[in-house]
Parts: C-alpha cells; sequence; structure tokens
C-alpha cells in the first residue's frame, strides 16, 4: 500500500469515495434527497416511532444517519491508520463534517454549525499548518517494537467498547419511557393541519411523503401539548431548539460564569502557545549539545 | 429571569484578584525588559498576597457548614473552598519566588510565566469552588494548559519540550475521559449541576450509565493525580519541567485535581448516596490507593535522581490522599474531609519546601538533581541540610512535623469510617510510611554521612532563603500545634 | 431490519462510543504526536455526541436540562481549541529541538 506512487493512491481514494457516493445517493435517490433536506424532521419521528408502534417509517432519516456514521467512523479510522499525516487530516476533516450532520439530525443546529466553523474551519487549518511547519508529511510506520503491549491495549479497549455499547445500548429503554410520558394527541395536531401553518414549518416540502405522513412527522415535535402551548408553539419551539437563540439564552443566564471563564483558557492557550513557539532571539546552540552529551 | 445576582460577586474575591493580577502580568510583562523582570516577580507575589486576604475575608465572612450557590449553582462559595483558595495563591506566591532565582541563575527569563501561574492558580480556584461540571472542566483545563506552557518554557531544555509533551499528550487523553465521563453522568441524571446530579441520584436507583460515568471519571482524576496505573508521565514530566514548575506540579496542581475529586466524589457522589454497590466508588479508589502507595514508594526507592525520587514520592502521597478520600466519601459526617485538607497543607509545604531546596543548591555549571551531588551536604550548608531533613521527616509522617500529624488524623479518619471497613487500607498505608522513611532517609544520610564532591554554590537568593525559612517554620509548627489548624478546617 | 430504520437515541450513543474506542485506540497505538492529539480531538468529538444525543432525549420534557447540554458542548469545542493551540505548540518545540515529533523516540527522560 505504502510502496504505490502517489497519483495511484490518489485515484484508488477518489474511487473509493465516488463508490461511497454512490451507495449513499444512488440506490434510492428520493430517499436521499428527503433524508437531505429534511433529516432533522424524520429524525424527530422516528424518535417516537417506537413508542406509537408503527416501525419502518423514517427511511430518510436513517439512510442520512448511516451515511453520517459511516463517514464519521470511516473517516476517524483514516485518522489512526494512515501514514501521511496530511492524508490523517483530511480524514479527521470528514470525520467533523459527518459529526456536523449528526448534530444537525440531533437538532442542535447551532453546535453544527460551529462544529464546521471551529474544527473544520480553524482546528484543522492549525494542524495543516503545523505539519506544514514541520515540513515531514510522512510519519514513520507502524511501531514494531512492543506489539505485545499493544495487542493488549488493543483488546482492553475493545473490552471496554463492547462493555460501554451494551450499557449505551440499554439507553433506549429508559429514555423510551420517558417518552411515552409524553402522550401525543392525535387530534390536537389533526385540528392544526392548517396548511399555510404547515407550510410555514416547511413541511409540505418533503417530497414523496403523503399529508397523514406529513402529521405524523408533526406529532413528534409536538410532544408536550399538556402544557399551555399551542401547537404552532410548541412545534416552533421544537424547531427553535439548539438554535442561537435557545442555545444563546442559556449561555448567557445560567452558563454565564463558564462563558466568562472560557475566556480565561482562550487566553491562557493563546499566550502559552507564543511563549513557547516564537523563536528565540538569543539562543546559544550550546545547551542542546551539552545535555546530549 | 435574571439569574445573577450582585451577591455573588462578593464570593470571587480570590479569584478575581488571582485573574486580575494574572492579566495585568501578561500585560504588564510585554513592558518588562531586562533586569526590570523582578517586578513581574514582585507583582506576583503582592498578587498572592492578597488573594490569600479576600479568601481569609471570604472564609470569615462565611458560616461554617454552610454551602452558598453563586452564579446559578456554578460555583459554590463554603469554608472549604476558601482555605483551598488560600492555599493555592500562597503556594503559587511561594513558587513565584523560586521561579524568579531559578530563572535568572538558569537564563530561562520567560516573562509569561507569571502570569500564567496566576491564571493557572485562577483555575484551580475555579475547581475549589466548582458547583458544576462544567466548572470542574474549565477550571482543570486553565490550569492544565498553563502548567503545559510552564513546563516547556525553558525552551532551550530538550528535557523540559519532551517532559511538556508526554505531560499534554496524557493530560490531554485525561480531558477525553473527563468529557465523556461528564457526558454519560449528565446523560443519567439530566443536569450538569452537582447539587441537582446528587439528589436525581438519591432518588433514584443508580443505572449502568452512571457506572460508566464514574469510572470514566475515576480514570480521567487517576491521570490528574497521577495515581498507578496511570502514573507514567509524572515522573517524565516532574524530571523536565523546570524545578519550579515541578514544585507547581507536584504542590498545587495535585492539590487542584484533590478539591476536584472532592467535589464531585466525595460532595456529589459520596454518603448515602454512593451509586453501585455498597461503598460504590470508594472500593476501586480503596485499591488503586493501596497500589498507588505500595508501587509509588518501591518506585521511589530506586530513584537516584532527587526530582524523579520526589516524583515516585509525591504519586505516593497521592496514594495516601486517596485513602482519606475513601474516608470522606463513605463517612460524610467524619472527619474525613478536614483530615484530607490538612494533609494537602502539610504536603504543599513540606513539597515547596523540598523543591526549594533543590532549586537552592544547584547553580548555572552543576544544576545538582542527582542524590550524589548531595554529598556532605550537611558538613557545608548546615542550615539547608537541616530544613530539608525537616521537610524529609515530614514527608515520611515522622513526629516534630506537620507530616506526622496529617498521616496520623488521615489514617484515623479512614479507621474511623463504617466500622473499621478501611481497617486493611490503614495497615496498607502504615507500612507504606515505614517503607516510604528508607528513602526519605536515604537524602538525608546523603547529606550527612557523605562526603562532598565539591564546592557547593548555592544560589544566592533572598526570595529562596525567605521561602526555605517560611517552610520549615511552618512545617514545625503544623507539628506543634496541629489542633489550630484542624479548627480552621472544620469544614 | 428494523435496527437500521428506527434510529433511538442508543444509536447516536454506540456510535460516540465507537469513535472514542477509535480515538483511545490512536493515542495507545500511534506514535507520531500529531496523531495522538487528533485522536484525542476524536474523543472529544465523542463525548460531544453523546451530550447533545442526551441533550435532544431531554428535549421536550426538560428543555432546561436540554439546553444545559447544549452549552456544555460548545463550551467543550472552545476548550478543544485552546488544547489543540497549546499542544501544537509544544509539538513545534519538541520538533525545534530535536527534529521530530515522534513519542516513542522521547527517550531522554527514563528510569
Amino acid at each position: 500500500m505504502s510502496n504505490l506512487p502517489i497519483s495511484r493512491k490518489c485515484l484508488m481514494w477518489l474511487g473509493a469515495l465516488a463508490l461511497g457516493l454512490l451507495v449513499v445517493f444512488g440506490l434510492e435517490p428520493s430517499v436521499a434527497l428527503a433524508a437531505a433536506e429534511h433529516a432533522a424532521d424524520s429524525t424527530a419521528h422516528t424518535f417516537t416511532s417506537k413508542v406509537a408502534g408503527d416501525g419502518g417509517a423514517g427511511k430518510g432519516a436513517a439512510f442520512a444517519f448511516w451515511s453520517f456514521a459511516l463517514c464519521a467512523v470511516g473517516g476517524s479510522l483514516f485518522v489512526i491508520t494512515r501514514r501521511n499525516m496530511v492524508t490523517a487530516v483530511m480524514g479527521m476533516v470528514g470525520t467533523f463534517f459527518a459529526i456536523a450532520g449528526l448534530y444537525l439530525m440531533l437538532y442542535a443546529s447551532f453546535l453544527a454549525v460551529m462544529q464546521v466553523l471551529v474544527y473544520a474551519g480553524a482546528i484543522m487549518v492549525l494542524f495543516v499548518f503545523v505539519i506544514m511547519i514541520l515540513n515531514r508529511p510522512v510519519d514513520e510506520p507502524w511501531a514494531v517494537q512492543g506489539i505485545l503491549g499493544k495487542a493488549i491495549a488493543a483488546l482492553g479497549v475493545l473490552y471496554l467498547f463492547k462493555r460501554l455499547a451494551g450499557i449505551l445500548w440499554q439507553v433506549k429503554d429508559t429514555h423510551a419511557l420517558v417518552l411515552a410520558k409524553d402522550k401525543l394527541d392525535v387530534e390536537v395536531v389533526l385540528n392544526h393541519s392548517d396548511p399555510e401553518l404547515l407550510k410555514d414549518l416547511g413541511v409540505l416540502s418533503i417530497r414523496g411523503l403523503k399529508h397523514a405522513d406529513v402529521c405524523k412527522s408533526l406529532f413528534a415535535v409536538c410532544r408536550d401539548n399538556t402544557l399551555n402551548h399551542t401547537v404552532a408553539d410548541t412545534v416552533k419551539n421544537a424547531y427553535e431548539f439548539g438554535s442561537v437563540e435557545g442555545v444563546g439564552y442559556t449561555l448567557f443566564s445560567k452558563y454565564l460564569f463558564p462563558f466568562e471563564a472560557v475566556s480565561i483558557v482562550l487566553l491562557v492557550a493563546v499566550v502559552g502557545a507564543i511563549a513557547i513557539a516564537r523563536p528565540d532571539k538569543n539562543e546559544p546552540e550550546g545547551e542542546a549539545a551539552k545535555e546530549a552529551s | 429571569m435574571i439569574t445573577i445576582v450582585p451577591n455573588d460577586f462578593l464570593y470571587l474575591g480570590p479569584l478575581a484578584v488571582l485573574t486580575i493580577v494574572g492579566l495585568l502580568l501578561i500585560l504588564a510583562e510585554a513592558f518588562a525588559i531586562g533586569k526590570r523582570r523582578r517586578f513581574l516577580m514582585q507583582l506576583t507575589v503582592a498578587g498572592s498576597v492578597m488573594a490569600i486576604f479576600a479568601a481569609i475575608y471570604t472564609w470569615r465572612s462565611i458560616e461554617p457548614g454552610t454551602q452558598i450557590s453563586a452564579f446559578s449553582g456554578m460555583l459554590i462559595a463554603d469554608r472549604m473552598s476558601m482555605f483551598l483558595c488560600a492555599l493555592f495563591a500562597g503556594s503559587t506566591g511561594l513558587i513565584a519566588m523560586l521561579g524568579a532565582a531559578h530563572q535568572r541563575e538558569y537564563d530561562w527569563q520567560v516573562g509569561e510565566f507569571y502570569g500564567l501561574m496566576l491564571l493557572a492558580a485562577a483555575g484551580m480556584c475555579m475547581i475549589a469552588m466548582a458547583g458544576d461540571l462544567i466548572t470542574i472542566f474549565i477550571g482543570i483545563e486553565t490550569m492544565s494548559l498553563a502548567v503545559y506552557v510552564m513546563t516547556a518554557a525553558r525552551r532551550r531544555s530538550r528535557r523540559g519540550s519532551e517532559g511538556a509533551m508526554k505531560y499534554f499528550l496524557m493530560g490531554a487523553f485525561a480531558s477525553g475521559f473527563l468529557v465523556y465521563g461528564m457526558a454519560l453522568l449528565y446523560g443519567a441524571t439530566g443536569s450538569t449541576n452537582l447539587q441537582t446530579i446528587r439528589s436525581v441520584l438519591a432518588t433514584s436507583q443508580s443505572s449502568s450509565l452512571t457506572v460508566a460515568a464514574i469510572f470514566m471519571l475515576i480514570v480521567a482524576f487517576g491521570f490528574k493525580i497521577a495515581a498507578i496505573p496511570f502514573h507514567m508521565w509524572a515522573p517524565d514530566a516532574y524530571e523536565g519541567a523546570p524545578t519550579p514548575v515541578t514544585a507547581f506540579m507536584a504542590a498545587a496542581v495535585k492539590s487542584a485535581a484533590i478539591a476536584g475529586m472532592i467535589r464531585i466524589f466525595v460532595q456529589a457522589l459520596g454518603g448515602a448516596i454512593v451509586p453501585f454497590g455498597q461503598v460504590g466508588w470508594s472500593s476501586i479508589f480503596a485499591i488503586i490507593a493501596a497500589i498507588t502507595m505500595t508501587v509509588g514508594n518501591i518506585a521511589a526507592l530506586r530513584q537516584d535522581n532527587i526530582k524523579r525520587m520526589l516524583a515516585y514520592s509525591s504519586v505516593a502521597h497521592a496514594g495516601v490522599l486517596l485513602v482519606g478520600l475513601v474516608a470522606a466519601g463513605i463517612a460524610p459526617e467524619g472527619e474525613g474531609l478536614a483530615s484530607v485538607l490538612f494533609y494537602l497543607l502539610a504536603y504543599s509545604v513540606a513539597t515547596v519546601g523540598a523543591f526549594g531546596v533543590v532549586v537552592w543548591i544547584g547553580n548555572r555549571d552543576r544544576e545538582r538533581v542527582l542524590l550524589s551531588d548531595w554529598y556532605g551536604l550537611a558538613a557545608a550548608k548546615p542550615a539547608a541540610a537541616m530544613v530539608m531533613t525537616l521537610f524529609m521527616l515530614s514527608f515520611a509522617g515522622i513526629p516534630p512535623t506537620g507530616g506526622f500529624f496529617a498521616k496520623f488524623f488521615l489514617f484515623k479518619s479512614a479507621l474511623m469510617a463504617q466500622d473499621q471497613a478501611l481497617l486493611w487500607l490503614v495497615i496498607v498505608g502504615v507500612l507504606n510510611s515505614m517503607i516510604s522513611i528508607f528513602y526519605y532517609l536515604k537524602v538525608v544520610m546523603a547529606m550527612y554521612f557523605r562526603d562532598a564532591t565539591g564546592e557547593f554554590k548555592p544560589l544566592n537568593s533572598g526570595a529562596v532563603t525567605f521561602v526555605l525559612v517560611l517552610c520549615g517554620i511552618l512545617v514545625l509548627q503544623m507539628g506543634m500545634m496541629p489542633t489550630s489548624w484542624l479548627g480552621y478546617l472544620g469544614v | 431490519m428494523s435496527i437500521f430504520y428506527d434510529l433511538t437515541l442508543s444509536h447516536f450513543l454506540v456510535l460516540a462510543a465507537t469513535l472514542f474506542a477509535i480515538g483511545i485506540t490512536g493515542v495507545l497505538l500511534r506514535r507520531n504526536a500529531i496523531i495522538v492529539m487528533m485522536s484525542i480531538e476524536l474523543m472529544l468529538n465523542a463525548a460531544n455526541i453523546t451530550v447533545l444525543a442526551f441533550s435532544r432525549g431531554f428535549a421536550g420534557q426538560d428543555n432546561n436540562a436540554a439546553y444545559q447540554g447544549q452549552a456544555f458542548a460548545l463550551i467543550v469545542i472552545a476548550i478543544a481549541a485552546a488544547e489543540a493551540a497549546v499542544g501544537l505548540a509544544i509539538v513545534v518545540t519538541v520538533f525545534r529541538t530535536r527534529r521530530h515529533s515522534d513519542i516513542d523516540r522521547l527517550t531522554m527522560l527514563k528510569d
């Protein structure tokens, strides 16, 4: 693998990418498009679909999730297996975009934007900068010595993962119980199937979904109609969950102190990074030699 | 909904002083050139002293046993946090004095050093006052990032950068575990607020999610306090860092990590609601404590580099502190917490003092960090050998010093907890104290019973002498009158 | 096939656990400091996915809890950026003094 010329390698990766895209979008274009446009709506739907007892819904969301998951896991495997550091960074960027997509599916739209801006935009650029400054993009191959220790480490991680995944897989049940508390009142939503309202919410633009499906996906977002909210309010709140307004309100009320305190961390990072990484002007070369002896 | 009330700012005293003086120092560094660097050190010490006074003032204004939550639960002001703030500020001030002399002698004048140090101390105060997972995380990161930088601050030293690299990678790895553990805890309880977490866990039976979260947090804090098996970075980072920074890592950073553990494990997850099992997380910590003490002490026996030896000794002390934490966790109404705080005080003072002697003894031509470099110190410089002996005795827990009472109170509180459930741990701890006497006495023997190799040319710095004298007096005072301190620590 | 189509919180949580495990593996098995740092970023991201998935789970029944998760995740992102800056500065320092950033070859400090 490592002996291939760079052009062949690029071709291979391009081919893999094309294949991946084909898998994601080629098989069922309408589903994929719907997924891309309204991933969040359908996700909301499927979260409760278990409770409502109608499995099989939300294929679009499932598709989006699995393709994002594939990208994220594939990209991260890329990071830890590639010898070439620039390739690893590119894998990381792919992972970050996929994770931003997952955030969107979780209604965390503001966080998704932050993820792209800060991680993919700033941190990864920093990494590329440093790799370029070091001017040695190719790393040494995997360490051969201590293979036993590494095998033990890998097994340990695998065991940890197995236990963790087992625990997290159970979470579904407890949360399903919690979700079951929010009884959906079908009538309320059906009475509000006012086309204008739905259009405002952008629900009608879901491709290939019947009116009943639209209503179904609405149920998901107006869980809590026992409160004194109108349906429109509830739906609006659900859509605004994770928006700049929602997060900002928390950030400047309850989280005010941490928000201000983060500025100290950032200051320490900036001052510290400059303090140790700037070139040393009056540097005699002697000390390094002295220590080496 | 306004959640911030003006009163909240009253409890911010020490934290605000440290932050503001730290910011001033970072600004002042730009204007300080050449000889005027001494001014930076003086400002640092002034800031620390002001922070101590602010902490004492706030301490007096808080009723014993009350916890005042400020900034909608993000911070908790109580007597314990104020004591810890004063401790952090005090060690910062003393270590700044050591740092100035060390920088002058070894010519690594990095002006940002002082500002970062004070900001790190501010981070530690944040941990001590934390009432929320996010505050603990921010505090730990403020402190850690500053200390990584300080470790690498002696830029011409290859050892410094190597130590910083190992420290950083392990520290960041631990942060990953920390955040993941916090995420799981948030998922299990629906809040990041420690008091809410406590009340939620008290009313529901513990889920496996909580168990996973606690496991992650144990790993994270294990790295931070360098408990075995998470200690591998500690000797390298301690040896590679400039000696004053090593003192800072051993005294202040470790105490701050313990403060974070007190907040999370003892106060949020302790007492009647310890999740999983009869003694819960404390059984894991008890085992880690036993291993940490034993392996730390045995590894310290083999070292001939003083800084490395003190590193392993600090690993062993982390084990002893864990014993106290376990006692405080399973019996919160006992004296476990007060004894841990007293131990932190005694340990920090002795650590600053011991590293102060290490700074004092070396010079530009010969740093004198090997044990053989200390041969015959008593004949040449009897006062310094005396003081160093005092610190070693305190570490080993031998009577007329503070270390003895610290260990005594701590083991006593562990014995009293839960029908002597921790008896085995106390026995392991006492046995380990005996092992530790060997290597501490090795230093004393080297100073008193060997012939000197070459003439001693210690640093000629009034500030370092002051630090040594002050720490020596404090160690003796804690050994003679421990009860007065315990009175202040009655949290 | 319902495991594929019926998305639940657990899907997101297990995905996060996968990324976390991959991150730990990277830290333990790779020798290059920059790759190790990227693996650590991966761990932080996994934690963030977990927080946001739980936040999504709390949304609608306990919006207060849900928003705490969002704010938490935002602060984690900010701190991860700060950590990356310091870490890369240290990598540059190491590289300047010894022309490589290979952890296993940092052997000056040893027992």
